[in-house]
C-alpha cells in the first residue's frame, strides 16, 4: 500500500467533521507543522501526519514498499464519516471542550467496553447536544476514549442516576481486549 | 569427558530433566557439567516482571508513586534509567489504566538492555527489523523524543495489528511501518544511521518462560534460523550508512544463532568491526563455542543468562560499519 498526499477539498470536508464536534480551529492544532497523507484499505482510508520532509524523502519510492503506518494516526474515513484515531484523543483532550469527565469507578468500566450513565458523570459542558461525540476523561484528565451523548449535557440534571448519557465509541482498552 | 561419556550424561539429565538430549549435550559442552545443572535449575525459577517507563506520555519520577498506590513495587534497574522490576501482586500488569494510557510497557530487562546499546540519538533514521509487537520500536522512539525517523520492518500480517497498537497506545509519532521480507532492503530510500535486528530466532532463551521449548525445536529447526539470521544480517549490514551502528540480538543462548552468525558476518564484510558496549551487564559473548575458534572480538558481545543473571537467555552484539577511505580501500 502506497501513501498519497490528501486532497484539499477532501481535506476541508474532513477539518469540517473535526472542527464541528470539537471546535473551530482543532484540525489545524492537531495537524500542527506536519502535512496529512493516506494509505486507502479496502474498506476506508487511513489519515496520517507526518513532518514536511518525510512526503520529499519517501514519494517516490512509495509503490514498491507498502505502507502499513506513519507518523502520527489522525483518524479514519469510512463511508463518508471522520473517526478520529486513539493516537490523537490525548493531545485533542488539551484543546477540545467537548468532553465528559467520570468517576474513578466509570472510568475503569469505560476501559472495559461500557457506557456512561448519569451517577458516573462528574463534569460535562451544558452546551453539548445530543449525538454528539465526546472525549471521555477521568479526574486526572487523562482520555480514556470517545463517547457518544445520548442526551442533550443540558437536561443532565433531569435524569435519573441510572440513566445512559454517553454510549462508548472507543476506548483505551479496546486494542488490548481485540488482541486478546 | 569422552563424546561417549558426555553423550550418555546428557541422555540422562535430558530425561530426568525434559529436555531434547540434543541440547543439553550442546550445554555441557559449552559449560561443563555443574554449570548445565545451574542452568537448567534456573530454568525452573520465574522471570521476574519488569516494565519500561513510556516518556513520551509520562515522567520516570511519577510511575512509582502512581503504581504504589495500587499496590504494585518498582526496583530500579541498575543500568537502564526508564527500567524497572516490577511486583505487580495480585494484579495483571496488562491490565491496569497505566498500560492501556501507554505509560508503560511490559517489557524483558535484555530487551530494554539491546535498545540502550544501539543508543539512538533524536533526528537520526533508524531502522527496526523485525519489529512486531514493537517493545523495541517503540522504546527507541521514546529515546529520540519523537525526532528523526525509525523505520520498522515487519513481515507478519497478524504480528502487524499489535505493532500499530503498540505504537498508538505509547504515543509514537516518528515511526514508519512497512511490512515486507527484512531480508530485501533495496528499495529503501534512505541509508540508515542505526540499526536493530532483534532477529527471529529459536527462542532457545525462553526456557523459563515457556517450558514447551525444552522439546519443541530440533538441531535442523535451530539450523532454519541460523541461516534465516544470516540472511537477514547480510541485507542489514548492506543497507547501513558508512560509519553506521548495528546491533544484533536474539532471544537465543545458541551460539548458532549468535557468535557463529557475527563471526560469518566479520569474514565478509571486512569493514563491520564488533564495538565496546560501554554499559556494564551480562556476560562476555564466546569466541571459542564448542572448542571452535572464532573471531576474537566476539568477546565484546554480551549474553543475558538465566543461571547468571536472572533473565531470559539473551544475546546483544553491537558493531559499526567503517567508513571507507578516500582511496577506496
Ligand atoms: C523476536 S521477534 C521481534 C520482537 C520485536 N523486535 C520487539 O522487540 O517487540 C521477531 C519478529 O520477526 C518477524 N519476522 C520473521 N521473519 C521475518 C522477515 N523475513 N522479515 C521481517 N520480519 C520477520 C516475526 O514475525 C517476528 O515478529
Amino acid at each position: 500500500m502506497g501513501i498519497e498526499l490528501v486532497d484539499p477539498v477532501d481535506w476541508d470536508s474532513i477539518t469540517e467533521q473535526i472542527d464541528i464536534e470539537f471546535g473551530e480551529g482543532t484540525t489545524k492544532a492537531l495537524l500542527g507543522d506536519r502535512v496529512p497523507v493516506k494509505i486507502a484499505k479496502e474498506k476506508s482510508i487511513i489519515f496520517y501526519a507526518i513532518p514536511m520532509d518525510w512526503m520529499t524523502r519517501l514519494t517516490e519510492v512509495s509503490e514498491e514498499l507498502d505502507f502499513q503506518f506513519i507518523g502520527k494516526e489522525l483518524g479514519t474515513l469510512e463511508k463518508g464519516r471522520f473517526r478520529l484515531g486513539l493516537q490523537v484523543l490525548s493531545e485533542l483532550a488539551k484543546i477540545t471542550h467537548s468532553f465528559i469527565i467520570v468517576s474513578k469507578k466509570a472510568a475503569e468500566a469505560f476501559t472495559y467496553g461500557r457506557s456512561i450513565i448519569r451517577e458516573s458523570v462528574l463534569e460535562l459542558n451544558p452546551s453539548l447536544v445530543r449525538g454528539q461525540r465526546v472525549l471521555v476523561l477521568n479526574k486526572n484528565r487523562e482520555c480514556l476514549g470517545m463517547a457518544s451523548l445520548s442526551v442533550d449535557a443540558a437536561k443532565l440534571l433531569r435524569l435519573g442516576g441510572d440513566r445512559l448519557v454517553a454510549k462508548n465509541l472507543v476506548d483505551v482498552g479496546w486494542f488490548l481486549r481485540r488482541l486478546g | 569427558m569422552s563424546n561417549k561419556e558426555l553423550r550418555e550424561r546428557a541422555k540422562q539429565l535430558a530425561r530426568e530433566h525434559g529436555y531434547l538430549q540434543y541440547m543439553i549435550e550442546r550445554y555441557i559442552s559449552l559449560w561443563g557439567e555443574e554449570e548445565t545443572l545451574k542452568f537448567i535449575e534456573a530454568c525452573e525459577q520465574p522471570i521476574r516482571t519488569s516494565i519500561r517507563v513510556n516518556t513520551l506520555k509520562i515522567s520516570i519520577t511519577t510511575i512509582p508513586n502512581r503504581l504504589r498506590d495500587k499496590g504494585v513495587a518498582l526496583e530500579r534497574i541498575p543500568w537502564l534509567d526508564e527500567g524497572f522490576y516490577a511486583d505487580y501482586g495480585d494484579s495483571s500488569p496488562g491490565a491496569l489504566l497505566e498500560h492501556m494510557l501507554g505509560f508503560y510497557y511490559i517489557q524483558g530487562v535484555p530487551s530494554m538492555t539491546a535498545v540502550h546499546v544501539l543508543d539512538p540519538q533524536p533526528g537520526e533514521t533508524v531502522l527496526d527489523l523485525a519489529a512486531a509487537p514493537g517493545g523495541k520500536t517503540t522504546h527507541i522512539a521514546q529515546i529520540m523524543k519523537n525526532t528523526g525517523m525509525v523505520v520498522a520492518v515487519e513481515q507478519d500480517r497478524q504480528r502487524m495489528t499489535s505493532l500499530r497498537s503498540n505504537i498508538i497506545r505509547c504515543g509514537a509519532t516518528n515511526t514508519l511501518v512497512l511490512r515486507g521480507d527484512a531480508r530485501k532492503l533495496d528499495h529503501l530510500p534512505f541509508k540508515p544511521d542505526r540499526i536493530l535486528l532483534d532477529a527471529p530466532c529459536s527462542g532457545e532463551g525462553l526456557i523459563p518462560l515457556d517450558p514447551s521449548r525444552k522439546t519443541s525445536k530440533t538441531m535442523a529447526d535451530i539450523r532454519f534460523c541460523a541461516t534465516r539470521e544470516d540472511e537477514m544480517l547480510e541485507a542489514a549490514v548492506n543497507a547501513l550508512a558508512e560509519g553506521g551502528t548495528m546491533v544484533y540480538s536474539t532471544c537465543s543462548i545458541a551460539p548458532e544463532e549468535n557468535e557463529y552468525i557475527i563471526d560469518d558476518i566479520l569474514k565478509r564484510h571486512p569493514e563491520m568491526e564488533l564495538v565496546r558496549i560501554p554499559t556494564e551487564f551480562g556476560s562476555p559473548g564466546y569466541s571459542e563455542p564448542y572448542g571452535v575458534q572464532l573471531n576474537k572480538s566476539l568477546t565484546l558481545a554480551r549474553r543475558f543468562l538465566p543461571h547468571l543473571h536472572g533473565t531470559e537467555g539473551f544475546f546483544i552484539c553491537k558493531m559499526m560499519k567503517r567508513r571507507r577511505t578516500s582511496d577506496g580501500d
